[in-house]
């Protein structure tokens, strides 16, 4: 293949996704490399986008459909760059595709194989709410709708030779344990990295009692809470998946301080959030506890401003810093200093702390491999001394979206999209 | 050639055969031959997805000569576009096609066995009765021009005529000022992080000129443009000397820019010229100019108030980059005398890029910060209310204000003549707010920079690029575009002229030809959405492959038995 004729992107979320529609339309070939089993990012954790309240399903599993019947574009899943050699315009890639263990044209995603799988563990991408087995889909929906074993656990992988459930279960022979680890070598022209983001974990600010009290959630816990296809199928409940919360609070700019910048969504998503919680529970009661709010978008104060008349009470906190949460009698009590600077305490049955964004783990081997730099916060850096520049310190390779600094969805998509226009000029020169 | 359709029954594995009776759906089915006096094939088949599966399928159209396929399969989601390349190997035409899904819709969720077949038997029936009121479409393919008009010669048009201009695609760059620039010539400095100085501006400004690929017209505006995707038609009138300029392109990049609005008009503000009150742009040419910022009679303020969020309740959004903009004209004023006393006054900082926050908690530690909830300005005293309740009156030297970005005029102009849609707050509205951020609801037409919401220069830049970035995919030298076949047409003996199709269409793909006073459908613009066919007082448009007939007949038979 002409390597003027093939791009590399990495990472699979929206703006990996949608670079990849854009270029493919053109005629280009793409390498579409995503490290999980399944392609989408963080969209797809989210049951619904802001600000229009859109299901985010409906919004993404087009778009991931597309990418998986589209000729052009080569979706490599399980699979992680390994190294890049070469110069703009003529780039010698290889890629580390992993085993899936499932033949991914043979199966149909009928979904017998994991309930006879003996082995759990957690699922981390529903956030640890619940767990998987050994062979698994990440969530209902994951496009590919084909399952993964995780060649860590599962028995016979690991020289339990006797163990044959899944193989047994599945009608169309799709369970393949001769796989191998496969190394592909690509010749690119361009590269877009579009390696997403991840959120800080919260028990690094003690105060807020994360992991300590149950009643303290996360945001992507909270997501997945209110998404249809997570493991409450939708039900707002706590921890012991039964009790309904009477009373909420969302905490803004968690870990805002910590990381040095604002994270550019939380305000916008935490709208949402008030908005689903009391779809979800009518009778619920919620707060906001704020300092800054941060609503950079034409639609982003108008969507605050109705919350707040209808959903959620919004309280101001004067020194963030100050904030501390302790459990009183199985109920959170949240102390804060209020706007005359005296200590106010509010108790709720739940907690939802806007864990700030980071940059995604594994960051810095990227960047190693991609032979390209990191700015002070860890994420990718764009060139200095240039305005509204995508192009990193090595000429052909470009970082959008979240790996680039934390954004919403409309601006990765903008960096995207003007990461194929720096393609498409020097794939032509 | 007489009729004759082909049913195949997918097994889906499994997943269909286990939970539906297939001999019965084929017995039944087939039944249908004589009910119907129809010829037709029907077979199960145990994975039609597959590749054999799809080899199986075209060889069956061919061999029987089908005329007509229906496939009983999975969702259209998952096989619909398998199934229409299957067809058109084998010749058939896709439109003569339908899938019925029974899987996701009758095995998946129905757990009594014969409930889930009679289910599918009568969705197989309906699909049957639908594919035969079905016609043949035929994709067409129209020229395209690759040249690109770009409107408006500020930082963001300028960047996107830059990513666009090369040997097989001219530019027009069109900007109604004397100068192209737009506003960012009055800066003295971007803000630090950017790491640059207007001097890049200017750059720009000679590459653009330099470029043999733009043509530069200035003193110029966007007089008529008509056409679509890959076809505009353009005429350009000088505002000067009256002059018109006729073009043909492909696209149009819109990048008129915003303005500062008038804090007068906001929060009960009043002042007049003689008092030391400015808005933050009129401080930036200030500084520009002269390189200081003083008072009227040319010293330097001792004192000065910032005042953020002004007219932010008023215009219902947040204007974006004035938080970041009174930091750096702290930054100015604090370079230019370390003793003049700074009252920063704001209701919430605003700083969402990444490095943002490093430069305001610099700069603003050398700053008396205030949380307010509200403010006034009176002559040179400026009454605020403190976020604790308090109110208090400041009368510094100086007071800035930085007051809210506002859509230019001209957004209603634009919006007429290039059909596209304006947000209610006058800035214009993307195709889709999430997904397609640069893109309008006309084909081809792109908004960009801050005419597309209030933004600062690094987003203008990036959005320019994206603008870019869909025009070099979409429209490519030497290659023809394809529209969409699945569009509205109007019959024109039923037609009474009433219009209000041209009223309700939002892609602006109707016109009415007056000679024959009927309302007529531009196919190259229309998406098939049909909305001018719910809204037509006299039944006389409809849309291909989407018609009243085939609609009646697929409901009929799918609920005859309800």
């Amino acid at each position: 293949m002409d390597p003027k004729e093939t791009v590399l992107v990495i990472g699979s979320g929206i703006a990996g996704m949608e670079a990849s529609l854009m270029l493919s339309k053109a005629g280009k070939k793409v390498y579409l490399v995503e490290k999980l089993p399944l392609i989408g990012g963080n969209v797809i954790k989210t049951g619904e986008s802001f600000p229009n309240m859109e299901c985010s399903t409906c919004l993404v599993a087009p778009i991931q459909q597309e990418i998986l019947q589209d000729k052009n574009i080569e979706v490599l899943t399980v699979s992680n760059v390994q190294s890049v050699g070469g110069e703009a315009g003529n780039f010698d890639v290889t890629i580390l595709k992993k085993a899936r263990y499932v033949n991914i044209s043979a199966c149909l995603g009928c979904g017998m194989c994991y309930p006879v799988c003996p082995v759990s563990q957690p699922n981390n991408w529903e956030q640890g709410l619940i767990e998987k087995k050994a062979i698994y889909v990440e969530c209902a929906g994951s496009l590919p709708n084909v399952p993964v074993i995780d060649s860590k656990l599962c028995l016979r992988l690991n020289g339990t030779e006797e163990c044959n459930l899944c193989t047994e279960a599945c009608m169309f022979a799709a369970i393949d344990f001769s796989e191998q680890d496969e190394l592909i070598e690509i010749k690119a022209g361009a590269i877009i990295a579009a390696t997403g983001f991840d959120t800080i974990d919260a028990t690094e600010i003690e105060q807020l009692g994360y992991g300590k009290y149950p009643g303290v959630f996360t945001a992507y816990e909270l997501e997945r809470l209110l998404a249809s296809n997570g493991p409450t199928e939708g039900k707002l409940r706590l921890r012991d998946g039964e009790t309904k919360p009477e009373t909420a609070a969302i905490i803004h700019c968690t870990g805002r301080d910590l990381v040095g910048y604002c994270s550019n969504v939380c305000c916008s998503y935490a709208a949402r959030h008030a908005h689903f919680m009391k779809e979800k529970l009518p009778e619920i009661k919620i707060y906001d506890i704020y300092t800054d709010l941060c609503l950079p978008d034409k639609h982003y104060q108008k969507l605050n401003t109705e919350i707040r008349k209808t959903k959620s009470t919004y309280i101001y906190q004067s020194e963030p810093d100050k904030l501390n949460i302790e459990e009183i009698n199985g109920k959170l009590k949240i102390n804060y200093l209020d706007n005359q600077g005296t200590t106010s305490g509010l108790e709720v049955d739940m907690v939802i702390l806007t864990t700030a964004i980071k940059p995604a783990s594994g960051m810095p081997e990227i960047a190693d491999i991609l032979g390209i730099n990191l700015d002070k916060y860890g994420f990718l850096q764009t060139q200095e001394g240039s305005i509204g520049s995508i192009c990193t310190n090595r000429s052909g390779i470009y970082a959008v979206g979240c790996a680039e600094g934390p954004k919403d969805i409309p601006s990765s998509v903008v960096q995207s999209s003007a990461a194929v226009a720096q393609v498409m000029n020097l794939l032509e020169s | 050639m007489s009729d004759k359709i082909g049913i195949y029954v997918c097994e889906c594995g499994p997943n269909i055969a286990s939970k539906v009776d297939i001999e019965r759906i084929v017995a039944e089915i087939s039944a249908l031959e004589d009910m119907k006096d129809i010829e037709l094939v029907v077979k199960p088949y145990k994975l039609l997805c597959s590749v054999a599966g799809k080899a199986y399928l075209e060889e069956e159209i061919k061999a029987n000569n089908l005329t007509h396929l229906v496939c009983a399969a999975c969702s259209p989601r998952d096989h619909d576009s398998t199934f229409k390349e299957v067809c058109k190997k084998a010749g058939l035409n896709p439109y003569m096609y339908k899938i019925v899904n029974i899987r996701e819709q009758c095995a998946w969720i129905i757990s009594d066995k014969e409930e889930a077949t009679d289910k599918a038997i009568q969705y197989i029936h309906s699909g049957i009765d639908r594919v035969l009121y079905q016609e043949p479409l035929i994709e067409k393919q129209l020229e395209s021009n690759p040249d690109v008009l770009v409107i408006g010669g500020g930082i963001a048009g300028m960047e996107s005529a830059l990513n666009l201009a090369g040997k097989n695609r001219r530019v027009f760059l069109v900007e109604r000022a004397e100068e192209l620039g737009g506003k960012t010539v009055h800066f003295k400095k971007l803000l630090p992080r950017q790491g640059i100085t207007a001097s890049s501006i200017q750059n720009k400004i000679s590459e653009v000129n330099k470029n043999p690929f733009i043509k530069v017209f200035t003193s110029t505006e966007l007089d008529k443009i008509v056409g679509f995707l890959g076809n505009f038609e353009i005429i350009l009138k000088n505002n000067q000397s009256g002059e018109e300029t006729e073009l043909l392109a492909g696209a149009v990049v819109l990048a008129n820019g915003s303005k500062e609005a008038d804090p007068l008009d906001f929060q009960g503000n009043e002042y007049t010229q003689d008092d030391e009150v400015y808005t933050a742009l009129e401080i930036e040419k200030m500084y520009n100019e002269t390189g200081k910022i003083t008072l009227k009679n040319g010293e330097i303020p001792n004192s000065v108030a910032l005042v953020h969020c002004i007219g932010r309740k008023e215009v219902g959004y947040c204007s974006k980059i004035c938080c970041n903009y009174l930091v750096k004209i702290a930054d100015y004023l604090k370079e230019q005398s370390e003793k003049t006393e700074i009252t920063d006054l704001y209701d919430d900082i605003c700083v969402p890029d990444k490095e943002d926050q490093e430069y305001y908690e610099k700069v603003m530690t050398q700053v008396e910060s205030v949380r307010i909830i509200n403010s006034r300005v009176e002559g040179n005293k400026l009454h605020y209310t403190e976020i604790s309740g308090k109110e208090s009156v400041l009368k510094p030297d100086m007071i800035i204000l930085a007051s809210a970005l506002l859509p230019s005029e001209e957004n209603v102009h634009f919006a007429d003549i290039l059909n596209i849609d304006q947000h209610e707050s006058g800035f214009f509205l993307e195709s889709h707010i999430k997904i397609k951020p640069v893109s309008t609801n006309t084909d081809g037409v792109f908004v960009v920079g801050s005419t597309r919401g209030a933004c600062g220069i690094s987003d203008a830049v990036l959005q320019a690029q994206a603008a870019a970035g869909n025009i070099l995919t979409q429209l490519i030298p030497g290659q023809k575009i394809v529209p969409e076949v699945m569009v509205s047409e109007i019959l024109e003996a039923y037609c009474t002229g009433c219009q209000t199709c041209l009223e309700v269409c939002v892609f602006g793909a109707i016109y009415f030809d007056e000679e024959r006073g009927i309302s007529v459908v531009n196919e190259a613009i229309c998406r098939g959405c049909g909305t001018c066919v719910g809204s037509c007082p006299s039944g006389s448009i409809r849309t291909r492959h989407f018609t009243n007939p085939q609609i009646y007949q697929e409901v009929k038979e799918a609920l005859r038995k309800c």
